[in-house]
């Protein structure tokens, strides 16, 4: 075979000068393609930022590689791992964070899975319904890295960046409150409810609230808080008073705050002031008592209707409150007694004064012992007394009046006992009672008995009269009617005697004198008349006796 | 087969385009076709040392590929980007193995069989290997056959992202793996072509004797 082939018969090929480089250009291909590579490896390493873990109760919603971190919105991170952690009771969700959410991974930094959430307050996390959970991320404020967080189990109500300020509370109870309840301001809701923890004595709650930005200012030093859940209704001795904020508090429960008129300076308070939280308005707007003086009253009568907190008033304008009521033994007669200790404050009756006179009785009030020696004074002198009233009837709220009773026996404050004892009256409200068994026992007194026996005589005559009176007309009956009879016939004979008289006196009438003949004769005819009807009603009567009684039927004579 | 002579030992070279057999101007330099003027090589030019270059840029870029997302699926909102290792796990996971199966061939082991295997030709040709000859001439021709349909891949990723565009509701995006893995399989179609496979006959003088 390569012998037929004549290589010289071949064409041969032209020559050109060569062209050739040392080193091939095709080598920028790898090089650019490392270059590429390298390139995005040293982008990617550099744009790798931490990856955190994050301890979850549950990981409802999370999925590796899908679930996302989102702060505000933007996603700084991804999951990459979720895995059971702890002895199997927690879960661990390993994220990596994007480089430049790197510094937001501090030491207080909060997550949390967003889910849609449904409460009474609103509708919360609805776009996850459509993008699926994600995490939830707040910023922290502090400054140290951290990489391993614990996951909260519901939001933050108030993001961390959010103007405002945080308050401490203290409640005895939490009443209807739940994180994320409003907060009202002249019933403007201005903050929220952040958290709410027990004390670790056991003894009160402590509430963190958050007031929005431009409200804070409102929150002053004097500023009284009070929980606004629910409806309020109070039936004082001043009615009924029902108070409520709106109607989301009366579901989810409320608080509401202001600063009293009086406060006298309204510079806002720090943020984390703790201030307390009282049960209601009238409790958290009294005046701050810095002046209160207790004393003890005993009372001999019945102390129902007397509750702590019950006003104590000196010429009907409020002077304190009862704090306690009880009973004790009078160490003299061994006696059973009641004991109402009472607080009063002497600033409030100085605050209703007229104003002249309000710092010179500021001034005494100040001094316990000119205050003690002018109210022992007017007990001694004046006959100023305890006494127990009756706010309301209907109720039978008292409370504790002082009042001047100058025929009152002689009496003087004990000062002696640890709480200086004021002399009392018994109250109106025992006079009352008094007046009340009075009438009661003076309608006890009334004969009823007697009254009844006699009505029952009365009646028992009744019925004896009604039977009399039955036997009557049985009588009328029976004895009258063919009594009648005799009288008719002697009606009869007397017609016609009459006739008799009148065939008689004719000839003296038919003289000469004609008008009296014609009056005579009219009146005869007259008298001709009423005898035919006579005796058209003896004809009736002999045929119908009955008729006396029962009257005409209906046939014509 | 007896024919152990090759062209290039008898002095005499093949148009690659017009397939004219000519005689070489020189050993160092052949010339031009006289027919068609295209320029007359015994062997490729640095066959070897391109297809390297070749072989190792689309190795370089193999890496990215694999390890970047391919697809971008965007379902309400939230974005979800998928490697092509990721797809197959998922479409394993969802219980449809085979396509797993087709994926896992054609988009991972397709391009890395591909690297391999001209990683092997070179290799064995500048070790100047002389057994299995029609082995690895098979290989060759496998890899150039196969280079045409690897782009099987970047023609589907191409292809959804321009029919699922449903805005708010849906959208596909491609992601950057795609163009590595695109250039994985053009770097790799190249260097087939830039490998000369007489040079795996060069290799040794008799391997006939051996194979038989």
């Amino acid at each position: 075979m390569a012998d037929a082939l004549d290589s010289n018969t071949l064409p041969q090929a032209t020559l050109t000068p060569p062209r050739r480089s040392r080193i091939s250009a095709i080598w920028l291909i790898p090089l650019l393609a490392a270059a590429v590579a390298i390139g995005i490896a040293v982008n990617r390493i550099l744009n790798e930022g931490p990856t955190i873990s994050i301890l979850f109760q549950s990981a409802e919603g999370v999925e590796a590689n899908k679930t996302i971190i989102k702060y505000k919105d933007v996603k700084i991170g991804q999951v990459t791992a979720v895995e059971l952690h702890q002895n199997y009771s927690k879960v661990m969700v390993t994220a990596r964070i994007d480089k430049h959410a790197e510094g937001l991974m501090v030491e207080d930094a909060k997550f949390w899975v967003v889910q849609p959430q449904v409460t009474l307050s609103g509708v919360s996390g609805l776009s996850t319904l459509l993008s699926g959970n994600y995490i939830g991320f707040e910023m922290g404020k502090s400054s140290k890295p951290q990489r391993h967080f614990t996951g909260l189990k519901v939001a933050p109500v108030i993001p961390i960046d959010q103007p405002g300020r945080e308050f401490e509370l203290t409640a005895s109870d939490l009443g209807s409150v739940s994180v994320g309840s409003p907060l009202y301001f002249r019933r403007l809701q201005v903050g929220q409810v952040m958290t709410y923890q027990l004390a670790p004595d056991g003894n009160s709650v402590s509430i963190s609230v958050f007031v929005n930005a431009p409200f804070d200012h409102f929150v002053s030093a004097q500023t009284r808080f009070w929980n606004a859940s629910g409806v309020d209704v109070s039936l004082g001795d001043g009615g009924l008073d029902v108070r409520t904020q709106s109607l989301v508090s009366l579901l989810v429960g409320g608080i509401a705050f202001a600063t009293p008129s009086s406060a006298v300076e309204p510079a806002p308070a720090t943020a984390d002031t703790t201030f307390v939280l009282y049960a209601d308005r009238a409790t958290a707007m009294k005046q701050p008592e810095t002046i209160s003086r207790h004393y003890v009253l005993y009372f001999t009568e019945s102390l129902r209707g007397l509750t702590v907190g019950a006003p104590v008033t000196l010429f009907g304008l409020p002077a304190g409150e009862v704090a306690d009521v009880g009973i004790d033994i009078d160490p003299a007669t061994t006696e059973v007694r009641g004991r109402v200790e009472i607080v009063a404050y002497p600033e409030r009756l100085v605050s209703d004064m007229h104003t002249e006179q309000s710092s010179s009785a500021q001034a005494m009030v100040q001094n316990p012992e000119q205050s003690h020696a002018f109210f022992q004074r007017l007990v001694m002198d004046r006959g100023l007394r305890a006494q127990l009233r009756s706010g309301s009837l209907l109720t039978g709220q008292l409370f504790v009046a002082f009042d001047f009773f100058p025929d009152a026996p002689k009496a003087e404050v004990d000062w002696g006992p640890k709480m200086p004892v004021i002399p009392t009256v018994p109250g109106t409200v025992t006079n009352l009672e008094d007046k009340v068994s009075d009438i009661l026992a003076k309608v006890d007194k009334i004969p009823f008995e007697t009254i009844g026996s006699e009505v029952a005589q009365t009646l028992l005559a009744l019925n004896e009269a009604i039977k009399d009176i039955d036997k009557a007309v049985n009588r009328i009956d029976k004895g009258v009617i063919p009594e009648l009879k005799p009288a008719i016939s002697a009606v009869r004979s007397a017609m016609m005697s009459a006739d008799r008289v009148l065939k008689n006196t004719d000839a003296t009438l038919l003289g000469k004198d004609a008008p009296g003949q014609l009056e005579l004769r009219d009146a005869l005819q007259e008298v001709s008349r009423a005898a035919r009807s006579l005796r058209v009603l003896t004809d009736y009567l002999e045929r119908n006796p009955s008729s006396l009684i029962r009257g005409k039927n209906g046939e014509k004579p | 087969m007896a024919a152990a002579l090759t062209a290039a030992q008898a002095g005499l070279i093949g148009c690659e385009h017009c397939g004219l057999l000519v005689r070489a101007a020189s050993a160092d330099e052949p010339g031009h076709c006289p027919r068609c003027g295209s320029p007359l090589e015994s062997r490729r030019r640095q066959s070897i040392e391109r297809t390297w270059a070749l072989v190792i840029a689309a190795a370089i870029c193999y890496i990215p590929a694999n390890l970047l997302p391919v697809l971008g699926t965007t379902t309400l909102g939230s974005t979800e980007y998928d490697t092509i290792m990721g797809g197959v796990v998922f479409l394993y996971t969802s219980g449809s193995w085979p396509l797993a199966l087709i994926v896992l061939i054609a988009s991972v082991m397709v391009p890395l069989g591909k690297l391999i295997a001209l990683g092997y030709l070179l290799i064995s040709v500048q070790r100047r290997s002389s057994s299995s000859n029609r082995e690895r001439t098979r290989l060759y021709r496998m890899v150039e056959f196969i280079g045409r349909w690897s782009m099987l891949d970047v023609f589907v990723d191409t292809f959804t992202v321009a029919l699922v565009q449903l805005s708010p509701l849906m959208a596909v995006s491609p992601g950057p793996g795609v163009m590595f893995f695109a250039a994985v399989v053009v770097l790799t179609m190249i260097a087939a072509t830039t490998f000369d496979p007489r040079l795996i006959w060069d290799a040794g003088g008799e391997p006939e004797s051996r194979i038989g």
